[in-house]
């Protein structure tokens, strides 16, 4: 069970006047809101990664949280700005194997439906989105990717840049 | 893995010190302080027009001057709300701000294609180039104080926090040169303070997004 928003709130306004305790649990609260906001967006082994990566930049980014405002949307800007980055450098994994799905198992569902990294997908176009899926997430080669959605190799190279750009400029788009 | 994941909270941990939230209020001191800066620079340095001591202004200097006033504090509250990221939060209101300042140069391009004379010349064009570089530099410090705050901040589209910082500055900068320039002519401030703002809009797009990358 991940805490809510209220409560992360609370932590991080704490945390923000330098009380640990508060930042430890805080920390290990996003840690498993991370996990599940990545799942099924990421080669599997590739969370934990960006899990740190992501919270290395709270940490950096900690004055940029205003208390007054709820905690999620600021920690999924965070979360999506390093999803981009990651997406944009290349890799190749062998396999995706994908944890449980994140909405599914929230507490507050409508706040996630609004923040997923599914809904940053829905406003791509469905070819830019396909080919981002299968290259930048499920691993594949561009070459496997083309035979996969039948788009032709350049195309997929087009379609991925500039399905990565417009991605970045909607972060924190609803 | 486990303990290398211990590791990494615990140096987070170690690292943690008091913040102050960068909140709009503290944005809007920090944006508000660095314009008043560049007008007391301006007004110490270059000095104030005798019409505006004396109060015998022109109208279109006061519409003029405030509408780049208005586009100035409509980018800076733009670029001080992206530096706190929120999902659902969108960017958009300046650009109703840079369409009413615009009106500027295009009038003057419509008067100037309408008279068909030496408009050009009317604009005062050796002036005109002491108003793009003095508005532009004036704008320096306040676009230096805008991207200090995103430097602290997590904007996160560097291009755009940019660009707006360099509008943000460019305006404010012209704003507080337009105190001292003493030509109220529509051509002059349509053709030259306006490039001031685009030069600085250039420059922000260009140089602030290598400066706030986080």
């Amino acid at each position: 069970m991940i805490a809510d928003d209220a409560t992360m709130a609370r932590l991080m306004a704490l945390s923000q006047t330098g009380d640990r305790q508060a930042y430890a649990t805080l920390l290990a609260e996003c840690q498993k809101w991370l996990k599940r906001f990545f799942a099924r967006k990421i080669v599997q082994q590739q969370i934990d990664d960006l899990v740190q990566d992501t919270l290395l930049s709270l940490h950096r980014k900690l004055a940029s949280y205003d208390p007054d405002r709820p905690f999620q949307p600021w920690l999924a800007a965070i979360a999506r700005y390093r999803w981009v980055d990651h997406l944009r450098k290349v890799y190749k994994a062998d396999e995706a194997a994908f944890d449980e799905g994140f909405a599914a198992e929230n507490s507050e569902p409508a706040i996630v439906a609004r923040i997923s990294l599914d809904r940053m997908f829905s406003y791509l176009p469905p070819a830019q989105a396909r080919a981002i899926e299968l290259v930048k997430i499920e691993g594949l080669t561009i070459a496997e990717a083309s035979y996969a959605c039948g788009q032709s190799e350049s195309l997929v190279k087009v379609n991925i840049h500039r399905g990565l750009k417009k991605l970045a400029t909607m972060i924190e788009k609803d | 893995m486990r303990n290398d994941n211990q590791e990494f909270i615990d140096g987070l941990l170690n690292d943690l010190r008091p913040t102050r939230p960068l909140t709009l209020q503290r944005g809007l001191m920090i944006a508000s302080g660095s314009a008043a800066l560049a007008i007391s620079v301006m007004a110490l340095f270059i000095g104030i027009q005798p019409a505006l001591i004396t109060g015998s202004l022109d109208p279109l200097f006061l519409l003029a001057s405030g509408l780049f006033l208005m586009l100035g504090i409509a980018a800076s509250v733009t670029v001080i709300g992206m530096s706190r990221p929120h999902v659902g939060t969108t960017h958009s209101g300046w650009i109703w701000a840079v369409a009413m300042a615009a009106l500027l140069p295009l009038t003057a391009v419509v008067l100037g294609f309408a008279k068909e004379g030496n408009e050009f010349f009317q604009s005062q064009p050796a002036q005109g180039m002491n108003c793009v570089i003095n508005g532009s530099m004036l704008g320096l410090i306040v676009g230096g104080a805008l991207t200090m705050w995103l430097r602290r901040g997590a904007p996160t589209s560097s291009h755009q926090a940019g660009l707006l910082t360099g509008i943000a500055a460019g305006s404010l900068g012209i704003f507080a040169y337009s105190l001292h320039c003493p030509y109220d002519d529509i051509f002059h401030i349509g053709l030259w303070h306006s490039m001031a703002v685009v030069v600085s809009a250039i420059a922000g797009r260009i140089v602030v997004p290598t400066l706030i990358r986080w």
